[in-house]
């Protein structure tokens, strides 16, 4: 009984654990390419979120159409923050990106809830269900880890096929190399921003169709720590062991909430949380450059 | 020896400025509040300083020693009331849980943490504040996310007026002495073999490390300092003063931000600063809450990001380039 439930569980793990990994690319690419930590990742997919919400409740669109939008928001809010604020930042110390990275974080979240408000909101996309032996699968979750997929996969296109694939995959290398071999590094750093909020942005309509009623200003801080997780596991640097890091970071989300279940003095959800900080603080403890690509 | 004096000759406007906020307070009706929300504006930037304004270091998940030190003086009143005789020593004792509390956090996360540079420390820190709350929740420890309510047991200790006497005035009294005593250590690391560490690790941790310099010692000094201070602030002006605690309030990201706000505001590493940031933040917040009530950080959220990317010394940062020179230059640091 508790081993069908491990599986049905485990599986519903795989399958959020995509979409945890996508939500993590842009993160790891923004710091791959600029150095950056983007400390108000979870701003950018909470506007993912109401984007999708929005578009759903008032004018009647499928998440699907979402995706688009949210990728175009997500890239003009990128190229806006770069050439506003980040550009200045590249050559300052560390701090001072941290620190700005936060504001933005904050500035979005408190305009969110100055036009819309803090209640909880949620909308349902009901397109139907697949039953299988071990649980039920909504095909609203299998679309959004398709997609996932998909997303994962042009953006490896991207970066090995085409020349500014190439070029971002040069200034993550060397910069100062990139530069004199005639790639205009700061175009490329204001795209790299640009596409890394595009995703993480676009993620945040992937991710909507695994909380029924969780949409709220402040939903990002949860993602921000779990993304940092999820980053940290796959190497920060690196988007595609981003993506599988998030595969490992669900199934363990799920895994271990089965069995924190069957304690009765646990509260599962709560202690799910409390594992991912400590899964955290044990990377960086034991191999801080990420436990799937050594540096 | 006057010149041993004259060293601490900085702390003159920081006390001044507690003072008055006092006096102000006692003295004209109806600003009692004001003031005491100023002041833990000020307790809580000066603790906050100590370690982002001297070591370069930026801890996200600050509120958590808040929150720990707050459950150190619900601990202490909710289960000693019973003993008899004991009377102010349980306000004494909760105040020394809070600091172990709270510094023994620190001192967890900073082993980990701190051996760690700047952007893995910040992303350590970030889930501190969360992953300790849930810790609470989820293993329903200290009464899980129903908090403790510990008013009943206080006025059991104190009787009704004593009681109310020293929620509503001791505490503030007491975030007053604190914010003192932070303003004296932030001068004393200033002065001594620990602040030159500092500045060295912050200008260039490599070549600190190189001069010998052990730079994790120092970085942990300047954070279980700066924890354990912020922990008996918040043990007095949320645990003594409400006399109730809900780990969803004490554990409120937004105090993380203010204490940003109030010490970049006012110039990170200045002893003054984070004075001149609280008086700004405090009364905007004020201000604000009277015309837009609750969006103080939608306002001050693009102040940061102005402060990060134009003036990052801040108010007394650069108050202290415009005296340079002049008899004040002594008195601000």
């Amino acid at each position: 009984m508790i081993g069908i439930q491990l599986a049905g569980n485990l599986t519903q793990g795989l399958i959020l654990g995509g979409v945890y990994g996508m939500a993590t690319m842009g993160l790891s690419l923004i710091f791959g390419v600029l150095g950056v930590v983007n400390v108000g990742h979870g701003a950018f997919i909470m506007i993912g979120a109401f984007t999708t919400l929005l578009l759903f409740t008032q004018l009647g669109l499928s998440p699907i159409i979402a995706i688009p939008v949210a990728l175009v928001i997500g890239m003009a809010l990128g190229f806006f923050f770069y050439y506003t604020v980040i550009i200045r930042l590249t050559e300052a110390p560390e701090l001072a990106s941290l620190l700005a990275t936060f504001a933005i974080g904050t500035l979005l979240e408190e305009s969110v809830k100055f036009t819309i408000g803090t209640e909880f909101r949620g909308y349902n996309w009901d397109v139907g269900k697949i039953s299988l032996h071990i649980t039920t699968l909504p095909m609203s979750k299998i679309y959004a880890f398709v997609g996932s997929i998909l997303i994962a996969l042009l953006l490896y296109l991207w970066f090995s096929k085409t020349r500014a694939g190439t070029a971002v995959r040069a200034v993550m290398q060397d910069r100062k190399g990139a530069g004199v071999c005639g790639v205009n590094v700061n175009w490329i750093y204001a795209l790299s921003f640009a596409i890394g909020i595009g995703l993480t942005v676009t993620s945040g309509v992937l991710l909507t169709m695994f909380i029924p009623v969780g949409i709220n200003p402040y939903m990002g801080g949860a993602y921000t720590l779990k993304a940092f997780v999820i980053a940290v596991l796959g190497g920060l640097a690196s988007p595609y062991g981003a993506f599988f890091g998030g595969l490992i970071f669900g199934l363990i989300e799920n895994g271990t909430y089965t069995l924190f279940a069957l304690v009765p003095s646990l509260e599962p959800f709560a202690m799910t949380r409390f594992l991912s900080f400590l899964i955290l603080l044990l990377i960086l403890l034991i191999k801080p450059t990420g436990l799937l690509r050594a540096k | 020896m006057s010149s041993k004096i004259a060293r601490y000759y900085p702390l003159i406007p920081v006390y001044a400025a507690y003072l008055i906020l006092f006096l102000i307070g006692r003295n004209v009706t109806g600003m009692w509040q004001l003031m005491a929300m100023l002041v833990f504006y000020c307790a809580i930037g000066q603790a906050f300083n100590i370690f982002l304004g001297m070591t370069g270091y930026v801890d996200f998940g600050y509120v958590a020693f808040m929150g720990i030190g707050t459950y150190g003086m619900a601990l202490s009143i909710s289960h000693l009331y019973q003993i008899e005789g004991l009377g102010m020593w349980v306000i004494l004792i909760g105040a020394v849980l809070a600091i172990l509390m709270s510094g023994a956090l620190s001192v967890a996360v900073g082993a980990v943490a701190l051996r760690l540079r700047g952007a893995y420390f910040a992303i350590a820190t970030i889930g501190v504040n969360e992953g300790f709350r849930f810790l609470i929740e989820g293993a329903k420890i200290w009464g899980g996310s129903e908090g403790i309510i510990f008013s009943g047991q206080f006025t059991h200790i104190f009787g009704r007026k004593t009681a109310s006497l020293i929620s509503t005035t001791w505490a503030d009294i007491f975030v007053i002495l604190v914010a003192c005593l932070g303003a004296f250590v932030t001068l004393r690391f200033m002065l001594g073999k620990i602040g030159y560490a500092l500045m060295a690790l912050r200008e260039d941790e490599d070549a600190a490390k190189v001069m010998g310099i052990n730079v994790t010692k120092y970085k942990i000094i300047a954070f279980i300092t700066s924890a354990s201070l912020v922990g008996l602030v918040a043990a007095f002006a949320w645990g003594l003063k409400l006399t109730y605690l809900f780990p969803d309030e004490i554990f409120d990201i937004s105090y993380t931000v203010e204490c940003i706000i109030i010490v970049l505001l006012g110039g990170a590493g200045t002893l003054l600063g984070p004075v001149a940031g609280a008086l700004i933040y405090g009364l905007s917040k004020y201000w604000l809450t009277i015309i837009l009530p609750g969006f103080q950080l939608l306002i001050f959220a693009p102040i940061i990001i102005v402060i990060v990317v134009a003036f990052p010394e801040g108010v007394v940062g650069v108050l202290k380039r415009r005296v340079r020179g002049t008899v004040l230059e002594k008195f601000i640091v």
